[in-house]
């Protein structure tokens, strides 16, 4: 017969606590019905659209990481880079009228600079600062990754100021699709598809590209790797290529719709995309995707869904605390994330 | 034995005397210092030495003018008393407190450890005053604020570690009243919702409004709260739209509330739903951070007008222009500019000098003299009560007429509505 210790207690109650807390405001929530269908679809997509941001920023924590095994605290912060690139070229874009008139080309110049810049720092942070830590072992890394996003932060602050700058609205972002009675926004689709499309050819990269495979090599082995002629160093600075374009382009989108830039607007996003990253199984890619993804969702439609329905007053403010609690969650009953660890598993 | 035991009892007997007086929120330190005796010490000024007064206000970030705004306003009062003050220079010792407790934790604790910081003014958050203002009492040193509005910081049942707390501003007991009058009476809503983002500030001015409009006979459907740091309020902005309130109240600060501004305009249902802020929102950078969506937005405001202010606020206005080279650039500066003449005068009036030329202030002495002294400031008359209240309120509604952050004028854009 098996028996029980004091720990699997807590984890029975636990798990309790949370199902009956999910499925009891879920079923209040609904019997309730105090929501139009438009509204729950708002929720989901509100859920997606943020979850696709945070989705292309965990890529970027998790490829450092499977790659170094090193959690790059400042990914945030090269998102607020891009997004600021962004916002120099949007700016006078928009005033001369060819951001309202030409979008396609103007998006593509904006995500160009952002590109470009972010993913400068990107590679220029891994040189100057995280390669004179690549062996050393210890929690000299993390702190060198925390002293950079400070670093970033007050570059920015000190340049730019510290005041809230606004991204342009142009007529086109505003508009809506019209779906089986639903109304979706247009910038919503937008920022929906084209991360899903900028995720899927990152995939690609990964899986069917020499340098790909060579990624995945040294992700899996370093010594090995370089053993078998793999440049490390070429691969090292190829992922913080990729992972300094997909933080460029979602800090390009994060910017376009919540308007707002500023010095400090990377951190949020970059510990919930790191949260993401961890759920989804660090080091694996489709598991960032979809941590990001659940997170987004677990924000956007869980204070509604889950507190709702058993009375808790101004439930938003506790979004944050519902998606976490669901995260520390996944990981005690599944430490390997949704999608498992894979490459410390092969490890293992 | 028995003398043991009576040495111990003594002994616990001081130590209770010491611990009580410590609870009583400070440490009292009696002293004689040249001609001065005060209760709670005394700051000796050495001869031709400055003045030191501290100061903390948020003076980075998305409401940096709300603070820059306040230092303005000192600047100019020290600078109309010529710089000096009985033959010593006023040096300003201002602390960023970037409008959090931890903030103004951090910033009062640095101003408590200089033994010659006489007074402290600011800060412009009520969050960095609610950790602040005992910090600085329990070392002695009164705190004018020159912005923080919750209604506890004077409220009749504050705690003594507040004791050494002033405010040369209105309490938002009265913003929240006028607000909820405003609403009621004017806009002739009938059911609203209020969000805040648990600073003391917007949760206390919220609840305040939300008591007075139920007491009109409104109805408040639900009392929501975002943090500081929220971005998408979509969600938030659908669950209120499913409750169809005639306005949605939000005195919340710069990035959260021009979010909130930008997305209630794209929600459904919220479309005809009206909007309001509160008086941190007074700046050319919520004008920026809000865009088009500013255009119609109304802040409850005490009233700036020129006729119902001061007699000399618009020689104020006209020494801030040629100093800074720009308009007021948000709205407390004339309550700033009131708590440095009030520090001044209270210093005047305690402070003695020995043969030497130095300078000598008991500390319980100024701070009665705080309490004491009645003066026609440029925001209107200054006099406190027991509490700490300072100021009056004549309440006015300002309504945004431009997203462009150059025309932020006050009386212009936003312009007085009400009354």
């Amino acid at each position: 017969m098996a028996r029980f210790n004091a720990v699997d207690v807590v984890l029975w109650a636990l798990r309790i606590g949370v199902v009956s807390v999910v499925v009891g405001g879920t079923i209040g929530t609904l019997i309730k019905d105090r929501y139009n269908a438009a509204q729950w679809f708002d929720f989901v997509m509100f859920g997606l659209t943020i979850g696709s941001i945070y989705a292309q920023i965990a890529l970027g924590y998790t490829m450092v990481y499977g790659v170094l095994r090193l959690i790059n605290f400042a990914h945030g912060d090269i998102v607020m880079t891009g997004a600021f690139a962004g916002y120099f070229i949007a700016n006078p874009l928009a005033r001369s009228g060819f951001l309202e008139n030409h979008p396609v080309l103007a998006m593509a110049a904006i995500l160009a600079v952002a590109v470009t810049t972010s993913v400068s720092i990107a590679v220029l942070t891994e040189r100057i600062a995280y390669r004179p830590f690549r062996r050393v072992v210890g929690l000299a890394p993390l702190i060198c990754a925390i002293g950079v996003s400070f670093f970033l932060e007050q570059t920015f602050r000190g340049m730019f100021g510290s005041a809230v700058k606004s991204y342009p609205d142009p007529q086109w972002q505003r508009a809506t699709f019209h779906v089986m009675g639903f109304n979706v926004p247009r910038i919503d689709v937008l920022v929906i598809g084209l991360a899903l499309l900028f995720m899927g050819a990152l995939y690609m990269i990964v899986q069917r590209t020499r340098m790909g495979t060579a990624m995945r090599a040294v992700a899996e082995d370093g010594e090995a790797a370089a053993l078998m002629g793999i440049d490390v160093n070429k691969v090292v600075v190829f992922t913080f290529v990729l992972g300094g374009a997909m933080a460029g382009i979602a800090g390009v989108f994060y910017a376009f719709l919540y308007k707002q830039v500023y010095f400090f607007m990377g951190f949020t996003p970059g510990i919930k995309a790191f949260g993401a990253a961890v759920l989804g199984g660090i080091g694996n890619i489709p598991g960032a995707m979809l941590g990001g993804f659940f997170l987004g969702m677990v924000e956007s439609v869980g204070p509604t869904l889950f507190l709702d329905g058993i009375g808790i007053r101004a439930p938003y403010q506790l979004r944050d605390l519902i998606a976490f609690t669901l995260l520390i969650m996944v990981l005690i009953f599944r430490p390997q994330g949704l999608l498992g660890e894979r490459m410390a598993k092969k490890r293992a | 034995m028995g003398t043991i035991v009576k040495q111990c009892s003594r002994g616990l007997l001081k130590l209770c005397a010491v611990g009580a007086l410590l609870t009583m929120g400070h440490a009292v330190m009696a002293a004689t210092v040249g001609p001065v005796t005060d209760d709670l010490g005394v700051i000796r000024i050495a001869k031709g030495a400055p003045i030191q007064i501290g100061a903390y206000w948020v003076l980075s970030g998305a409401d940096t003018a709300l603070g820059l705004d306040e230092k303005r306003g000192v600047e100019i009062a020290f600078k109309d008393v010529g710089g000096k003050l009985l033959g010593h220079p006023l040096k300003l010792d201002a602390e960023d407190d970037n409008c959090n407790a931890e903030g103004g934790q951090t910033a009062a604790t640095k101003l408590a450890a200089n033994p010659q910081t006489v007074i402290v003014l600011g800060p412009a958050c009520s969050s960095a005053a609610t950790p602040g203002a005992p910090i600085l009492w329990q070392a002695g040193i009164v705190n004018i604020c020159t912005a923080c509005t919750a209604p506890a910081l004077t409220a009749p049942d504050r705690k003594p570690e507040y004791a050494g707390f002033a405010r040369t501003v209105f309490s938002d007991s009265e913003q929240g009243k006028a607000d909820a009058i405003y609403v009621h009476n004017v806009v002739k809503a009938q059911a609203v919702v209020t969000v805040h983002d648990g600073s003391p500030y917007a949760q206390q001015l919220q609840q305040v409004f939300a008591d007075n409009f139920k007491q009109l006979g409104g109805k408040v459907l639900s009392q929501e709260a975002i943090a500081p740091t929220d971005v998408d309020m979509h969600p938030l902005l659908t669950r209120i739209a499913s409750e169809k309130p005639d306005l949605i109240y939000f005195p919340v600060f710069t990035a959260a509330a021009a979010q909130i501004l930008r997305q209630a305009k794209e929600t459904p249902g919220l479309e005809k739903t009206a909007l309001m802020g509160g008086g941190s929102l007074l700046s050319a950078d919520f004008i920026e951070a809000a865009g088009p969506a500013v255009v119609g937005f109304r802040i409850g405001y005490p009233d700036l007008s020129p006729a119902a202010m001061g007699k000399n606020y618009p020689k104020f206005v006209a020494d801030y222009k040629k100093a800074y080279g720009e308009a007021p650039i948000s709205g407390y500066h004339a309550n700033a500019y009131d708590g440095a003449m009030l520090t001044i005068k209270a210093i005047e009036k305690v402070a003695k000098s020995d043969s030497a030329g130095n300078l000598y202030i008991g500390k319980k002495a100024l701070r009665d003299a705080v309490f004491s002294i009645k003066f026609d400031g440029i925001s209107g008359p200054i006099a406190c009560d027991q509490y700490g209240e300072c100021s009056q309120f004549k309440p006015s509604v300002l309504e945004f007429t431009s997203a462009d952050p150059k025309t932020f004028g006050i009386g212009t854009n936003p312009k007085k509505i009400s009354p």
